[in-house]
């Protein structure tokens, strides 16, 4: 177990590094040290999930463990013992004057070890993120070629596919933290791709720095966590004294030690400063509101990338890392971020609420954009915020229902862009929706896929979006049901209120998908000059990912919905098998029979509409945009969250900058010159009385010699 | 006449000697004029110290002043010698010639008029010829007059 867990990520790592260094020589090949690599690492992903599942479902493992983890530590980072006494015990959560003193109690040791893990939420991680990795090369393999940086295309894939199965498989919060930064780096790079286009160019510079802003309050949370903590380890630390043969066990924040014990963790403000600090770093990472703005913009890079980071992997990070974190989050409910009316709002619900107003947000605005890959871009923002509704409710069945809506999106979403990316292929680089139209007999393969893929994200059932959607709907509704039960009634209208919320967003995923389906694929044939001779269905090496990614999209989400293994096994991950989590769950729960009747009727009404707006004619949607004039600009301009965050941030930090500029070039430059000038103005001066008359030399020594005899002579008592 | 008033009288000497010098040296541009100036400054310092020395009864003053003519030999040797170089260079004794240190933005000095030439300055000193006689070049400026 321990050599598939460290091969997976070094293929990668290892693939990247040799076409780095010799992409100028393998030239068209580049593409295959990666493919190859990146199809090993998930063969062996399922390999570990294969080997994890038998062991974590083991009924002879011991009792008391809390889920399953196996950890590999390969080499210790930074070890520093000792650094920091902490101004008081633990106090929160530990009686009064207990005798002998808590694990907690001694000097806090930073110890940093590279540390990979398997549990079941990793391994779910890493056979998805390999799984689609292995198909976007491929499917890359097609749509890069020819492009001069080929071989650097491939070098960022495979250190990106590297630096995310090491940021879920990492086991601290401080390599979380790294690879967290380095698949921000490598979209980065991705998204600025093509660098000498200025708005791909920008793009990239403007999702790195709204990353910024997350990963700042990242940062932070990890700073509370280590001076409330003492450990950024996510498992227990065991370091025996090789002198003295005394093993000293530290509890990690994610630890089994702890997680037996909810009163181990600390609760109050402390901890609801770190949920909701990690919060905004997985919104900063996972585009949610407001920090969702770059996403869209993102989408300057070649689509692949769009299909895999943007989509699939990286962008899930921040779900990942609040599912990971959930003990963090139930030890933090109860404690009010705020009050809605006198109902405290806790981390989790901030979560929630953070999720379904994006998911609804960007529905709104995914309606009226004309570029397709902007739609599909809105789109992953809005099923961003279902997977935070999930995991924000809490429950043991909303956050497998958040994972599980993220497996699938996997699948669908990176289908569906994958197969825009087709579209955009045999355009010649059009992705403008008004542009070309009617393309389903050019390019039957990317129609039929891309039609799987639709009706997989809009949630029409059977398709895999169907099922996963309604699991968190279906979540959130028994979380309402609940707390009206227990008399908690704001709670329950509020949770009531985000189940329709979700609905509604279903309503729009319909709409909005299918009306980029019927322009795109249906009416009257239109094909913008810009296709020339590439006005043809794309080659196999890209239509047979997008088929086989369609077969996943359609049937992934009903194979898991009726074999009940997926929610078994990753609720032996010990972040969930934690037990306020785990008494949440219910085995075998009764499917809701009521919300799939909605939603389904949900999706057939989206779909209704975009159908009567765009098929035929398509002159209702005008007349509607019309009619509707300031709603329709309202979400067409995005509702002016750019021009606002320009006003707000972007302006006056420019003004700043310029006025630092002015400052640098007159007032400090100035100064400096001033400096400089007093000698050449001196200079200036004495310059004239260099005659080289030798007479005139002798009489200043004669003029001096009487000036220094005078003060000899007048000196006060001389 | 006592020690006192020998001592301020040779003192005077000193001063006299020392300021005629240095009035010289201020007002004329031939350069061996210069350099007889400045030997007379520097004699004009040898008496005052011998004077002190005698007056205070000991024989630095006296020491040193053979020390300074020591000196002066070895200097007057070197700069008679510049002196014969620059005048070979320039033909001229005219230390107005040499102004080449002076700042660029600073005005060489000319001389606003030249005084003429009056025919008693004409005649040549009369020395008893001895050797050859050196090349004269005709064109070359050799007017040696008020220098």
């Amino acid at each position: 177990m321990d050599t598939l867990l460290i091969l997976i990520p070094a293929l990668p790592l290892a693939g990247a590094i040799l076409v780095a260094l010799f992409g100028r020589q393998l030239k068209e090949l580049s593409h295959l040290p990666i493919a190859v690599a990146i199809g090993t690492s998930c063969v062996l992903s399922l390999f570990l999930l294969n080997e994890v599942n038998q062991k974590a479902t083991d009924p002879a493992r011991p009792a008391n463990a809390v889920g399953y983890e196996h950890t590999v530590t390969l080499w210790t980072w930074a070890d520093l013992p000792d650094v920091y006494q902490p101004p008081a015990p633990l106090g929160a959560n530990q009686p009064e004057g207990t005798a002998t003193p808590s694990p907690a109690a001694r000097d806090y040791s930073f110890d940093i070890g590279v540390t990979l893990r398997a549990d079941p939420l990793t391994c779910i991680m890493l056979s998805m993120v390999t799984f689609v990795s292995t198909l976007v090369t491929i499917y890359g393999a097609g749509y890069m070629h020819g492009d001069r940086g080929y071989w650097r295309f491939f070098a960022y894939i495979g250190l990106f596919v590297f630096s995310m199965t090491m940021l879920v498989s990492v086991s601290n919060f401080v390599l979380l933290y790294v690879f967290w930064e380095a698949v921000g780096a490598c979209s980065y790079l991705l998204v600025g791709f093509w660098y000498e286009k200025p708005s791909a160019a920008a793009a990239g510079k403007k999702a790195f720095l709204v990353n910024r802003v997350g990963d700042f309050g990242f940062a932070l949370a990890l700073f509370l966590i280590w001076s409330n903590y003492g450990t950024l380890n996510f498992h227990d630390t065991t370091i025996t004294n090789t002198v003295t043969q005394v093993s000293e066990t530290t509890m990690g924040v994610l630890g089994q030690m702890r997680l037996a014990d909810p009163a181990l963790f600390v609760g109050g403000g402390a901890a609801m400063a770190i949920c909701l600090l990690l919060t905004l770093g997985a919104c900063g990472k996972s585009a949610q509101f407001p920090l969702h703005v770059w996403l869209p913009d993102a989408m300057e890079g070649p689509t692949p990338v769009s299909a895999l980071i943007h989509a699939a992997t990286m962008v899930t990070a921040g779900v990942y890392m609040v599912t990971r974190c959930t003990p963090l989050f139930v030890a933090s409910a109860g404690v009010p971020a705020f009050h809605l009316g006198d109902y405290p709002v806790d981390a989790g619900d901030v979560v929630a609420i953070i999720g379904g107003f994006t998911a609804l947000f960007a529905g709104l605005i995914a309606m009226t954009q004309h570029d397709l890959k902007r739609v599909l871009a809105y789109s992953t923002i809005s099923q961003l915020g279902y997977m935070f509704l999930g995991v924000g409710t809490g429950t043991m069945a909303a956050i497998v229902a958040g994972m599980f809506h993220l497996i699938t999106h996997a699948f669908f979403k990176s289908l569906l862009f994958l197969g825009a990316g087709s579209v955009m292929h045999a355009m010649g680089g059009i992705i403008d929706m008004r542009k070309f139209s009617g393309l389903r007999h050019l390019m039957p393969v990317t129609c039929l896929t891309f039609l799987v893929g639709c009706l997989a994200l809009s949630g029409a059932p059977p398709f895999s979006g169907f099922f996963s959607k309604d699991d968190i709907l279906g979540a959130v509704h028994d979380k309402a049901h609940h707390a009206a039960e227990l008399g908690h009634t704001m709670r329950g209208n509020l949770y009531s209120s985000l189940y329709w919320v979700g609905m509604i967003a279903a309503i729009l995923t319909a709409f909005y998908t299918f009306r980029g389906f019927f322009l795109t694929f249906m009416g009257p044939e239109k094909i913008p000059a810009e296709a020339g001779h590439h006005a043809h269905e794309s080659p196999r090496m890209m239509t047979v990912p997008l088929m086989i990614l369609s077969v996943f999209a359609a049937f992934i989400g009903g194979v898991f919905f009726f074999w009940h293994g997926f929610a078994d096994f990753l609720r032996r991950t010990p972040s969930l098998a934690f037990k306020p989590v785990a008494d949440t769950f219910v085995a075998h729960a009764e499917p809701h029979w009521d919300v799939m009747l909605t939603s389904s009727f949900g999706a057939l009404l989206g779909i209704g509409i975009a159908a009567y707006l765009y098929l035929g004619k398509n002159t209702e949607a005008k007349f509607l945009a019309e009619r509707l004039g300031p709603l329709y600009r309202l979400s067409y301009n995005k509702f002016y969250i750019d021009e606002i965050y320009n006003a707000l941030f972007v302006l006056p930090t420019w003004l700043l900058a310029k006025l630092s500029y002015v400052l640098d070039q007159n007032v400090i430059d100035g100064l400096v010159n001033l400096v400089g000038w007093i000698p050449r103005f001196g200079g200036r001066l004495l310059r004239s009385l260099q005659t080289g008359m030798v007479q005139f030399y002798a009489l200043a020594m004669v003029l001096g010699l009487l000036v220094l005899i005078a003060a000899l002579v007048i000196r006060p008592g001389g | 006449m006592s020690e006192t008033a020998m001592l301020h009288n040779s003192l005077l000497v000193g001063a006299l000697l020392f300021g005629i010098g240095l009035i010289g040296f201020i007002s004329r541009r031939n350069m061996i004029v210069m350099f007889l100036c400045a030997e007379m400054m520097l004699q004009g310092v040898s008496v005052s110290l011998v004077a002190w020395g005698r007056f205070h009864d000991n024989w630095g003053g006296q020491m040193l002043v053979i020390f300074i003519l020591t000196v002066a030999a070895c200097e007057a040797a070197i700069a008679l010698g510049l002196i014969l170089m620059l005048f070979q260079r320039s033909g001229r004794l005219d230390i107005a010639a040499w102004q080449d240190l002076r700042e660029d933005s600073v005005p060489a000095y000319v001389d606003r008029e030249i005084v003429e030439v009056r025919e008693e300055n004409k005649l040549w000193p009369k020395l008893t010829p001895s050797g050859i006689e050196p090349p004269v070049d005709p064109e070359e400026i050799m007017h040696r007059e008020h220098v």
